[in-house]
């Protein structure tokens, strides 16, 4: 599927939306599939017999676990790979991804503290500390990125270093209050274990506003991800929808965050195939992407699940395996370039 | 960087002053903590035959824990000085450069799928995974076209796969929360175990850096300088590696990874005592004992009277001092 990347005739964009369909589709059945792996094997056929309406004893299995989880991983890949995207074409760096950046760190962190001082907190309300807490670190790294007019890989660098403090600080909490620290820990390693209908319901009316929102602001993120001039010159509030696109990427991350704990590096990976894919215009990026970090967090989790059953592997594990040998190559890549 | 050489003077008055400290820290170290042990009962008892509990405590607690605070100190600040004067990278440190987390990783690997394995011989695999998780950034380092402030992106990102898989790791074992303590970087159960564990492998690398400070102060200025004045610098390279597997592995088994000592230490001593190495290390390995001595403190009291790791404060303080260089060295190097 090799897709040219330059102009875009009609013929072009027919074919990368005949692409999307097709990976869309790749992803259902990839999330089908997926739904029969795990410590009691659930054959295909089985799991679309439940659907018909046939009880069984998995049912109970397919419709609280499976099915909720394969959902779930669908949204919050799909969350993570468009603030990601949103998050390169507005720093214009091809490092910048929520978890690089230390956004999903500094949301890890304020979600652990509410998670272990208030349990019995409603996971509705998660989602908003975890926003806060990324909001917090994205502040810091831009006002700090104002002063030494960053570099991208100075940007990611101090990205790193505050990820670093909000890890500090979430390990602080989590040995200072070991009870409970095993939950939070398998919580911040990133998994879909155990997690259910009341997470899609946190999440859900979240990714309803701000997915739009996000594709309608495809064409600013077109011109945004110009250079500084060009973007003042055809006519954008270049500062005001800067900030405008920034709280959208960190509220998108904070959400995904709440739900499922910091899985890492899918917010970078899935921008980058789909830019190779589809080209660098948002309006085909955004969607593609989206799809293409739910193809790849739906995989991690069924792989996480199937590898070694019933032990299973966090997610966040699988995507950091396959996240961080592609950040080398990227950061590679960038000094052959310049 | 001005090569500013170093002043005898001013040496001597680090000395004094580094010394100083160390001994306020430890007396601090020693005398702080959840039971009050006075002067006068330590000195009173110390011969007697059947000591008290105070005692007991400090002889068996607060004093091997004091000691191993200050040589951990000691081992990661001149590991992390060895590796800024080989690589020549102002980021270059055990941390940064995937060793803590490499070290980290073999070490609870170790300690799960060998689980029959002496705590003694954890020293091995962590030097091992030190071996292993540095070499893998200095791959990448060796390329050409690196910039430092790539490299230390290298680095961090290593540090994070390797962290990721510990973490992943550690899920499955059922003593979750001592090793979540241990792999915070911690000392608070320290024992004349450990002690005497790291201290002949201290003593090693410490000596070996001692050796070959001569050598790597004419490393700073460049690999064909040192080539014409006649150094070997591919044995120089290979001791100091030694060195630095030796000091950033030992101190991982015991403490776990005590992070950006041997980041902040080296900086801090080489604005003290200037650019001659000798004076650097002496003042690194004084400057990280007083550091790690003083966390420990403050660890004992942040949620007094429950412990944290003293990782967790030697973080705190290394990532803002992190960001700085990050920045200076940014603007630098643009």
């Amino acid at each position: 599927m090799k897709v040219d990347t330059t102009a875009a005739s009609s013929k072009r964009s027919s074919r990368k939306a005949i692409a999307l369909f097709a990976l869309a589709a790749v992803t259902i059945v990839a999330a089908f599939l997926g739904m029969s792996v795990g410590s009691v094997y659930v054959a295909p056929g089985q799991i679309v017999a439940i659907w018909t309406g046939e009880s069984s004893s998995l049912s109970f299995i397919v419709e609280n676990y499976r099915l909720p989880r394969a959902i779930l991983a669908i949204l919050a890949g799909a969350g993570f790979a468009i603030s990601g995207v949103i998050l390169q074409g507005m720093i214009r760096n091809p490092l910048a991804s929520p978890d690089v950046i230390g956004v999903t760190k500094g949301a890890g962190l304020f979600a652990v503290a509410i998670i272990l001082f208030f349990p019995h907190a409603s996971p509705l309300v998660l989602p908003l500390f975890a926003f806060l807490g990324a909001l917090a670190v994205a502040l810091a790294l831009i006002a700090f990125a104002r002063k030494s007019g960053a570099q991208p890989s100075t940007f990611a660098l101090v990205g790193l270093g505050v990820g670093a403090v909000c890890q500090a600080l979430t390990e602080f909490v989590l040995v200072k209050y070991p009870m409970q620290a095993n939950d939070s820990l398998v919580w911040l390693a990133g998994s879909l274990w155990g997690k259910g209908w009341d997470e899609i319901y946190g999440l859900l009316p979240w990714l309803c506003v701000l997915i739009p929102a996000a594709f309608a602001l495809h064409r600013q993120l077109d011109i945004i991800s110009l250079d500084e001039h060009s973007s003042t010159g055809l006519g954008l509030r270049v500062s005001q929808s800067r900030y405008g696109l920034l709280l959208l990427a960190v509220a998108l991350a904070g959400a995904c965050v709440a739900a499922i704990g910091s899985i890492g590096f899918i917010g970078l990976l899935a921008p980058q195939i789909a830019r190779k894919l589809f080209g660098n215009q948002h309006r085909i990026l955004l969607p593609g992407a989206a799809i293409i970090g739910a193809l790849i967090l739906v995989i991690a989790d069924a792989i996480g699940r199937g590898v070694n059953p019933p032990v299973e592997i966090p997610a966040g594990i699988l995507t950091a395996l396959i996240g961080v040998p592609y950040f080398l190559y990227l950061v590679r890549v960038e000094k052959k370039r310049t | 960087m001005t090569m500013r050489r170093t002043n005898k003077r001013s040496l001597v008055q680090t000395c004094i002053c580094l010394t100083v400290l160390l001994a306020i820290g430890l007396w601090l170290s020693l005398f702080t903590g959840v039971a009050a042990i006075p002067l006068q009962t330590v000195l009173k008892q110390w011969s007697l035959a059947e000591p008290s509990k105070e005692l007991l405590i400090f002889q068996t607690i607060r004093l091997p824990r004091a000691v191993l605070g200050a040589l951990i100190g000691a081992n990661l600040a001149v590991a992390g000085a060895l590796m800024q004067a080989i690589t020549r990278n102002p980021f270059a440190s055990p941390q940064v450069f995937g060793v803590n987390a490499g070290a980290s990783l073999v070490v609870v690997l170790a300690i799960l799928f060998l689980p029959s394995i002496g705590s003694a011989n954890l020293i091995y695999f962590a030097f091992a995974g030190a071996i292993l998780g540095g070499f893998t950034v200095l791959g990448f380092a060796s390329s050409r076209g690196m910039t430092n402030l790539k490299i230390a992106l290298v680095g961090m990102a290593v540090h994070l796969l390797l962290t990721s898989i510990t973490k992943g790791l550690i899920i499955y074992n059922e003593h979750i929360s001592d090793v979540m303590f241990w792999l915070s970087g911690s000392i608070s159960g320290a024992t004349w175990a450990d002690v005497r564990m790291i201290l002949p492998w201290s003593v090693l690398g410490l000596a070996l850096a001692a050796g070959l400070a001569g050598s790597l102060s004419v490393f700073r200025l460049g690999e064909e300088v040192a080539m014409g004045l006649g150094q070997k610098i591919v044995v120089v390279r290979l001791l100091a590696c030694a060195a630095i597997v030796i000091l950033g592995g030992a101190s991982v088994a015991v403490a776990g990874a005590v992070g950006f000592i041997g980041l902040m230490i080296p900086h801090i001593a080489r604005k003290l005592v200037g650019t001659d190495y000798r004076a650097v290390i002496f003042a690194s390995a004084w400057g990280g004992a007083v550091l790690v001595t003083y966390s420990d403190v403050v660890a004992r009291l942040i949620s007094f009277p429950f412990e944290s790791p003293v990782g967790i404060v030697t973080a705190l303080l290394g990532t803002p001092f992190f960001l700085y260089l990050a920045r200076k060295k940014g603007r630098e190097l643009v």
